[in-house]
């Protein structure tokens, strides 16, 4: 079904051109083209993603975007491996622990796919001035994770004035969230309703909003049945985090003391949003408690959801199939519920 | 042991002291240890549980590497288990892995094995094997959860097709489905005499290129190829278009002239069909593929070069099926049986050869009936039954899995959630809680027990009688899977020992009561314990003994209604908890209600359509919204 030649997005990566797929390739990924085909794995085999920190978000993510076959791999960690990493990160051991957490992992890294092209860097004092623009224009897509809001921002931002897809993901205890600003995405939409023997694809454009427009969203246009079904006590608990974070210096709320304070942000964040008040007033107390206590520290199988979700999603932004995120996910472990909110997005 | 003490503080943090340290002695069995199986063991490694045990049968192969993720090229053909627990064993040094290549079928995996462990994690990918987990472990006291995956294959398009392929290769190469027997038998009882002579034409027809294909004289064999193309392509469809009734309201098919399709003067028919706008005489220029349902064919800037891919001309199709030299894939394969160490050749599509000769020929038929032929990557795809697999899903069900078998073990049963992944924007992990229990699911809905005995000596009719206990009067069937061993009316086997009747260690005895009274006991049978007195009888009966529901009898058989009992559609998918399927696009099917309760009637029958697949409730109309049913 010849579908009308796409001109070069922001979002694709350039070199859909580059060489084709080896016999090798094909057979490796043989399971993935039968599900997204020849051109989508093409344009993954052809894009350089940045990773920022490599904390178990990342580890999932980098997993499933290295199996996929992308073309090469930036990370940039300036930490060292601790033995609460060893938690959630499979690619360290016991002895890497006080290593730079970049150079333990490389080799693991690239023995999960030799096709992939993996660079680390364990020098953050890359990601500011212009050493940081420069990074960001020699990569297709950027993903940042397990990162503070305040930066999430400045980063974003940087993103997108070099025409760069921007993501975010991390976790905080059993909650998890993915935000991502796509610029204008134009991509294809599979038909589903069309009758089996006519499979119809449908172009679209979806245009996405940088991180602080995005915190300024409005939810007073949703009625409460579609309150209800975005999971606002889980976004909000997670905004919370975030100005909580903002508020201590980039600490995490790490014991039950900090939930009164969580309570009341949570609470104007909500108000100021204009959630709608038939459904919700007020962040659940037993939710902000839990996160009191856990939300500084990482679950493996958390990690595995949200690294899964946000693997998947890039890729699909990289293969211009199907609508991706927009524009924000939050994962609830507690129940297994994953949601996404359009946030400021026109 | 693990030297990095703080390694489970953020788990310990997460789940709470008092769950945490119950992980190390919490025994798991993972059954799989593929796509779902690998994410899975790497998530319960690092949680902390401490006794695994991994089973898994098969090899690895090297498509599995884009998301089996703990194995390496180096490691392709090698067990999965074995490997799986090899490299996942490092990620915490505190767990202890019990890998085993194996198959969960074998007699030793029987009832009393599976108690040892206190939860199941099924990462399956079949749903025969789902099955037999599944009534293993539903026995007394058992905790059972089984994570169910199911993905669909999707392509019911041109099914047909690349079976046909199939269908040729087995005829040419496979058994020898001989005839003669059936015929002389149908000859014999009197069957249209005409139509006997011509089958056994057609027959002999057969069995003269199945000799030349296997003959070792070299003036024989060069021409067989030829001969099978011949007799496929040309002959029987020439003979199918005598039959003009046939061809009314249908268009005919084309015969394929060999000489002149490889001349290139054949005419395919008179508007001279073309395919993808190449003409199907002429050899294809590159055409970039389309698998079937999500292709993205840009002719201009992606041609892909990767053989596979290629959409092959009439010409080569013949030419890939006989040519003069011995690259044709009828002569490759004909080679095969010639060399002598193969009788026959079954058609596997990890066989090139087999997939070749597929290919060739369904696309020779397809251009004959003027139907769209296919690329060799495409009937790989059908006839070969391979499902896509993705990293990213089976690492998000994984966790997912984890996720409820912590709740699980917390007893937190009406916090446990059923999840799908779903293409709906706003909510694409969608929970749902669990169903209560269903009386009339088909798995739990029976009574299990174990019998522990010597199959050599123990005699069926004692084990059944003893099962019945006092209520050994009731008229019963006895069954080992589907196979019946006694009725009401046939009670021969009853003197014969279990093992002389194939029931064995591992196996299920099932009894079920011929009047619709009683619920169905499911026996599972394991061996005596070693200090058994020898002049004890070689059973021990589970004690108490185990009791069946009494069931209402079925309501007299009256005319079903018109149009099944619907409850609003607007309640989430209802999910039977024991049901081994759920189903990711579900279309909540409904049981035919046209199947009378006199079909219904005899449990026997009952229990045959049970294991194909359908789940039966008792009584029509009742509970359809709270059952899928499994195609």
């Amino acid at each position: 079904m010849p579908v009308n030649d796409m001109e070069n997005s922001q979002s694709t990566p350039s070199g859909s051109n580059g060489p084709q797929l080896t016999e090798e390739e094909a057979s490796r990924y043989d399971r993935q083209m039968r599900l997204w085909g020849l051109e989508a794995q093409q344009r993954m085999r052809n894009a350089t993603i940045l990773v920022l920190r490599l904390k178990g978000t990342a580890t999932e993510a980098i997993k499933n975007m290295v199996l996929a076959g992308i073309g090469k791999l930036v990370i940039v960690d300036g930490e060292k491996v601790t033995e609460e990493d060893l938690g959630a990160g499979f690619l360290f051991r016991d002895e890497d622990v006080g290593k730079n957490r970049v150079d333990a992992a490389k080799s693991r890294i690239e023995s999960l796919n030799p096709l992939v092209t993996v660079e680390t860097i364990s020098n953050a004092s890359i990601l500011a001035g212009e050493q940081f623009e420069d990074l960001i224009r020699a990569v297709d897509v950027v993903c940042v994770t397990d990162w503070d809001r305040d930066d999430l921002i400045r980063i974003n931002a940087v993103c997108r004035r070099n025409k760069k897809p921007f993501y975010a993901g991390g976790t905080y205890g059993l909650l998890g969230y993915i935000f991502c600003d796509l610029l204008d995405h134009e991509f294809i939409s599979p038909d589903r309703s069309a009758p089996k023997d006519a499979p119809k694809s449908v172009k679209r454009t979806e245009i996405y909003s940088p991180l602080d427009i995005a915190l300024r969203h409005r939810w007073s246009t949703l009625t409460r049945r579609q309150t209800k079904e975005v999971n606002p006590a889980v976004v909000f608990s997670i905004l919370a985090i975030w100005q909580y974070q903002s508020l201590h210096s980039g600490e995490l709320p790490d014991n039950l003391s900090a939930a009164t304070e969580l309570q009341s942000i949570a609470n104007s964040l909500i108000s100021e949003a204009e959630v709608n008040k038939q459904f919700l007033t007020q962040a659940p107390e037993t939710v902000l408690n839990a996160i009191a206590n856990t939300a500084v520290h990482e679950f493996s199988p958390v990690c595995a959801i949200v690294g899964g979700m946000l693997a998947q999603d890039l890729l699909k932004a990289l293969a211009a199939r199907e609508p991706p995120i927009a524009n924000f996910f939050v994962f609830d472990g507690n129940t297994g519920a994953g949601t996404v909110t359009r946030m400021g997005m026109p | 042991m693990s030297t990095a003490k703080a390694r489970s503080a953020h788990a310990r943090a997460i789940l709470g002291p008092e769950l945490y340290e119950r992980l190390p002695d919490t025994k798991v069995l993972l059954v799989g240890a593929g796509g779902i199986g690998c994410e899975l063991l790497k998530n319960i490694v690092l949680v902390g549980f401490g006794k695994i045990t991994l089973l898994d049968l098969d090899t690895i192969d090297l498509s599995n590497l884009n998301r089996q993720f703990l194995f390496k090229k180096k490691d392709v053909k090698q067990s999965k288990a074995l490997i799986a627990a090899q490299t996942a064993a490092p990620f915490n040094p505190n767990v202890t892995l019990t890998p085993i290549h194996g198959n969960i079928k074998e007699p030793q995996y029987d009832i009393p094995w599976y108690q040892q462990f206190d939860i199941v994690l099924n990462a399956l990918d079949n749903l025969v094997t789902r099955t037999t987990l599944n009534v293993s472990t539903v026995s007394p006291n058992q905790r059972q959860r089984h994570f169910q995956f199911a993905q669909f294959a999707q392509h019911q398009v041109n099914q047909s097709t690349a079976s046909s392929g199939v269908k040729i290769a087995r005829q040419l190469f496979g058994e020898d489905e001989d005839a003669t027997g059936e015929l002389d038998a149908a000859e014999q009882q009197g069957e249209n005499a005409q139509e006997i002579a011509t089958l056994r034409k057609e027959a002999q027809a057969f069995n003269s290129v199945r000799t030349a294909l296997r003959s070792t004289s070299p003036e024989v064999n060069c021409n067989a190829a030829k001969l099978a193309f011949q007799k496929v392509f040309d002959t029987d469809i020439k003979n199918l278009l005598l039959m003009a009734d046939m061809w009314k309201s249908r268009s005919p098919p084309v015969p394929l002239d060999f000489d002149s399709i490889l001349d290139g003067t054949f005419n395919l028919r008179d508007e001279d069909k073309t395919q993808n706008g190449v003409n199907p005489n002429q050899a294809a220029a590159a055409t970039p593929s389309t698998s079937s349902v999500n292709g993205n064919g840009k002719a201009a800037s992606s041609v892909t070069g990767l053989k596979d891919q290629r959409r092959l001309s009439l010409k080569e199709n013949v030419e890939l099926f006989v040519a003069r030299h011995v690259q044709a894939i009828t002569n490759r394969l004909a080679a095969r049986l010639q060399s002598g160490n193969e009788t026959t050749i079954a058609f596997d599509k990890d066989d090139e050869d087999t997939l070749d000769f597929v290919t060739a020929a369904s696309n020779l038929r397809s251009t004959a009936y003027g139907i769209n032929t296919q690329t060799r990557w495409e009937v790989k795809e059908m006839a070969g039954n391979i499902i896509p697999a993705i990293a990213t899903t089976n690492a998000i069900v994984s966790g997912l899995i984890v996720l409820q078998a912590l709740q699980l073990l917390r007893r937190n049963y009406t916090g446990m959630r059923n999840v799908h992944l779903q293409y709906k924007p706003a909510v694409p992990l969608s929970t749902i809680t669990l169903s209560k229990p269903n009386p009339g699911c088909g798995v739990c809905r029976d009574t299990y027990a174990l019998v522990l005995c010597d199959p050599s000596r123990a005699l069926l009719g004692d084990v059944v009688k003893g099962i019945l206990g006092e209520n050994n009067e009731r008229e019963v069937s006895v069954y080992e899977d589907k196979r019946v061993l006694s009725d009401p009316d046939w009670d021969d086997n009853l003197e014969r020992t279990l093992e002389s009747l194939n029931v064995t260690r591992g196996k299920f005895l099932t009894i079920v009561d011929e009047e619709g009274e009683w619920g169905t006991i499911s026996i599972g049978l394991s061996i005596l314990p070693p200090d058994h007195p020898v002049d004890s009888p070689p059973y021990i009966l589970p004690s108490p003994l185990p009791q069946p529901q009494r069931k209402p009898k079925l309501p007299p058989a009256e005319s079903t209604p018109a149009t099944p009992p619907r409850t609003s559609r607007k309640r989430s998918l209802p999910i039977d908890m024991n049901s081994d399927v759920i189903d990711l696009a579900p279309t909540p099917k409904r049981l035919k209600p046209t199947t009378t309760s006199n079909d219904l009637e005899s449990p026997s029958k009952r229990r045959r359509l049970d294991q194909d697949g359908l789940l039966l409730v008792d009584g029509p109309g009742e509970l359809l919204d709270d059952v899928i049913v499994i195609d």
